[in-house]
């Protein structure tokens, strides 16, 4: 558990210090203020209600798990394993006593804690400015469903990293792994779209998996079937990335 | 205090102390062998090392002595054989066998968004026991202390090979495994080097496997010789004994790569 640990905090340290993290959280404020920016157009201009206080996290949320977030997933994934693979620079861990599966749990596990933090700044600040600059009243249940949908995005963010991880260490390059990340995600939204249907299968349905919570009325079988949908991608692309990891030549 | 007899028992991989007592090699590697689909690589490498060896590893560009120095420290699998460290297979018990062993393969990496101080940091957190100044004085004594919160990226190539070697010894390690650990180094640095490996061995009984092109460095650093070439350790000695028949290792060298060609 020590390495383990040792290795979990080296991770963070190392996307900190690059600045990164940084980049994506400006990111996020800039779309928190251009959402609240649309929200004002719409109420003047159409003379619409638009958002009251507690809806408008759930509309920054609705925006930001379908475009900023999945972005620094990606991001974050190729920079911990195929970013280190390209500079040469994972050899640096592979020597220490540490083995390759505590690696890799260390670093899947820095990269779900970014996503967490990602997720809970921009619940913060879209909480607090949905409270500022939108009426309606505030209650401690409209708040608790804020924040349930922000914590249950953890989950298909999870699946996702798990795929751009697999990835990761089946192509050698991080641009060749950052366009194929894009293209698999806009190709997925295009067929979610064409095949509403079928929509389940396609990975970037599961970021509006929080929006089963919010129903008046849960749906249990749905909320279990996308689910057990997500832990099974997410346990397939664990053991394969996993598997293409242990097995690397450096 | 180790018997004269391990002059004599090269090939046979057996040390005994003063008492007569057989002791296990720090390292030990048992037909080791890796192809590439080149067909180049290594072939049935058999070596060990005793405690407080420095042994020097030569060879020609392609020869093999990365390959064999990746897999001796996990970074490669092996099609087959093991490489035992401290008793314990770095196939099988990696985390047992990489306790106590440091290294630089290939090149010297470091995180370059990273001060020299905070990469030691990085590597300290996987070892129980190694504090602020223990990182500090690895950094006096590899000659950077005084860069240790300067951004690594703005490092030249000498002073990134001097944390390298830093990061090496930091955990105080029974076993450092270095490939070309003086590239890049100035005259100063080099001579400094060799100085540290040496006390290190001396004091520590720290035991060394060393790469290197630069054949007089090996003369005056390493105690055992070890020659891959094509892939085969052709041959293996110590510098005593080599110097007692070639006027220099390089002679050595030339002359045992040359009789391996014609065979």
């Amino acid at each position: 558990m020590a390495e383990l640990k040792a290795s979990f905090i080296n991770e963070i340290e190392k996307v900190y210090k690059k600045k990164k993290a940084l980049l994506i959280i400006i990111l996020s404020i800039f779309a928190i203020v251009i959402g609240q920016l649309v929200v004002f157009g719409f109420r003047f201009s159409m003379g619409s209600r638009g958002t009251d206080r507690t809806e408008f996290p759930l509309l920054i949320l609705s925006m930001f798990a379908n475009t900023i977030l999945p972005l620094f997933t990606i991001l974050v994934s190729i920079d911990i394993f195929a970013g280190e693979f390209s500079q040469n620079t994972m050899k640096v861990v592979l020597i220490r006593p540490a083995s390759r599966i505590k690696l890799f749990t260390s670093k899947i596990a820095a990269i779900v804690f970014f996503i967490m933090v990602n997720l809970l700044v921009v619940m913060v600040l879209s909480i607090i400015g949905g409270i500022l600059f939108n009426p309606g009243a505030v209650t401690f249940t409209k708040v608790f469903r804020v924040i349930l949908s922000y914590l249950v995005t953890v989950f298909p963010m999870t699946a996702a990293a798990l795929m751009i991880v697999f990835l990761a260490n089946l192509l050698k390059s991080g641009t060749t792994t950052f366009f194929i990340c894009i293209i698999i995600l806009v190709v997925s939204k295009f067929l979610e779209l064409a095949f509403g249907s079928f929509k389940i299968l396609f990975i970037t349905s599961m970021f509006s998996w929080y929006s089963h919570w919010m129903a008046d009325k849960l749906q249990a079988s749905v909320l279990s079937q996308e689910f057990l949908i997500m832990i099974a991608l997410s346990l397939m692309f664990f053991t394969a990335g996993f598997y293409l990891f242990d097995k690397k030549d450096i | 205090m180790i018997l004269k007899v391990n002059v004599k028992c090269l090939s046979r991989n057996i040390q005994i102390n003063s008492k007569g007592i057989q002791m296990q090699p720090i390292l030990e590697i048992k037909g080791l062998s890796k192809l590439y689909k080149n067909g180049r690589g290594i072939k049935d490498i058999n070596l060990f090392l005793n405690k407080g060896d420095i042994y020097g590893f030569l060879g020609s560009n392609g020869a093999g002595k990365s390959t064999a120095m990746k897999i001796m420290t996990g970074l490669m699998k092996a099609d087959s054989g093991d490489v035992i460290i401290f008793g314990h297979s770095v196939m099988s018990e990696y985390e047992k066998a990489m306790r106590n062993v440091g290294c630089i393969i290939e090149t010297a990496e470091s995180y370059s968004s990273l001060t020299a101080y905070e990469n030691l940091r990085q590597i300290s957190r996987y070892y129980s026991d190694i504090d602020i100044k223990r990182i500090e004085e690895v950094l006096d004594i590899t000659g950077i202390l005084k860069y240790k919160n300067e951004i690594v990226r703005n490092f030249s190539l000498g002073m990134k090979q001097r944390l390298g070697i830093a990061s090496a010894i930091l955990s105080k390690p029974k076993l450092i495994i270095l490939d070309e650990p003086l590239n890049g180094l100035d005259v100063e640095g080099m001579v400094s080097m060799r100085n540290l490996f040496k006390r290190l061995s001396e004091e520590e009984t720290t035991t060394f496997f060393i790469s290197s092109h630069l054949i007089h460095d090996v003369e005056l650093t390493c105690n055992r010789v070890g020659i891959i070439h094509e892939g085969k350790l052709i041959s293996e000695d110590y510098t005593v004994d080599i110097l007692e028949n070639h006027s220099t290792l390089e002679n050595y060298f030339i002359s045992e790569v040359d009789s391996n060609g014609r065979a």
